[in-house]
């Protein structure tokens, strides 16, 4: 019974790939479009962490000449973009390490899952350690130095609250949904780590 | 012989192999299309990383399941999306055939990731060793495994 239940799991794989060795299944189109691969693909996140970078180095000394914000707030900040920087590309260093076609899958799924754990573990511990303080910073030196006569500071405040809560948001969204597609991958490996 | 011509023959001689890593990590049609394209975009990076000192069938299985683990599902919008000629579709069709592949894929797909690839290859018939060598285990694990997952499949 046994014997017969693996003859037939040999059997059904015998058929499949029958049918795949009676199949065209790949074209020159195919085949032409593939081959236009070969620059290396840049991450998606480290590139936005690089423009985010320079958008704020650029932006911020512009917005310390109109006296928005105070210069010790604006280095603040940039230091803050860099030191975020640096922190992705050090998340980001295994990752680019690894040689997706030399490398064997669990070596490639370890460090993917890895790279996913700590990517979590700065979203839940170190963004709000850093935002939460420099966001209230922000709104007492937007709000409360640069106060309109007659304007509630609170009022001034509620666009950048707005945004900040918008943006969070749609980061957070982003980030549980990568962290949701590794968790199969994390326990994967976790049983393999058991069974060795 | 230029590399373009050794790549393109390579996918041909391979192709089956190819989809059926792409067909087991797949729920539907559209899935297996753009797995096998992603699979032959990284068999084209990386055609000058791979050293003639494993098979090639090796590498291949490599490069396709590190790319079934890790593929995010989000569309590339660089790639240009272009079917595969296939005059079947395992998903729908009601032959006898497409029916035991069917059951072969609904039985493989109760597994989690990595035994789906391991149970894979054993039936693909390549040895522990090779095994070994694709997900990173030794050969004595790869059997100790593979014992584990047919008792799983014998419950199923």
């Amino acid at each position: 019974m046994e014997e017969m239940n693996f003859e037939e799991l040999r059997n059904q794989y015998a058929i499949l790939k029958d049918q795949l060795n009676k199949q065209e299944i790949v074209n020159d189109c195919l085949i032409r479009e593939t081959m236009r691969f070969r620059k290396k693909e840049i991450n998606t996140t480290k590139k936005t962490a690089y423009i985010a970078v320079a958008a704020v180095l650029l932006i911020y000394p512009y917005l310390y000449i109109n006296h928005i914000w105070s210069l010790a707030f604006i280095i603040v900040t940039c230091l803050m973009m860099l030191f975020c920087l640096v922190a992705t590309l050090y998340i980001h260093r295994p990752v680019d390490r690894l040689n997706f076609m030399r490398d064997d899958f669990s070596t490639v799924a370890r460090v993917m899952a890895k790279f996913k754990k700590q990517y979590d573990n700065w979203l839940h511990y170190v963004a709000p350690a850093l935002i939460i303080p420099w966001l209230s910073w922000a709104c007492y030196e937007y709000a409360f130095k640069n106060s309109i006569e007659g304007v509630s500071p609170l009022l001034l405040i509620i666009p950048l609250i707005v945004g900040a809560v918008i943006g969070g948001f749609a980061g957070y969204r982003l980030h549980c949904k990568a962290v949701n597609a590794a968790q199969d991958i994390i326990d994967e490996i976790e049983n393999v780590e058991m069974g060795e | 012989m230029k590399q373009e011509e050794q790549f393109a023959r390579l996918v041909r001689e391979h192709k089956s192999t190819i989809y059926t890593v792409c067909y087991m990590f797949s729920q539907d049609e559209e899935e297996v299309n753009d797995l096998f394209q992603e699979t032959l975009i990284n068999m084209w990076k990386g055609i000058n990383s791979f050293r003639e000192e494993s098979k090639i069938s090796t590498w291949i299985y490599r490069v396709a399941l590190n790319t079934c683990l890790l593929q995010e599902r989000k569309k590339k919008k660089e790639v240009k999306k272009v079917p595969l000629t296939m005059d079947v579709n395992f998903f729908e069709d009601n032959d006898a055939n497409s029916q035991q592949v069917r059951m072969l894929h609904q039985r493989i797909g109760r597994l989690g990731l990595v035994d789906r690839a391991l149970v894979m290859m054993w039936l693909e018939g390549m040895s522990y060793d090779e095994i070994g060598a694709v997900m990173g285990l030794s050969a004595q694990n790869v059997g100790v495994k593979l014992f584990r997952i047919k008792e799983q499949l014998k419950k199923n």
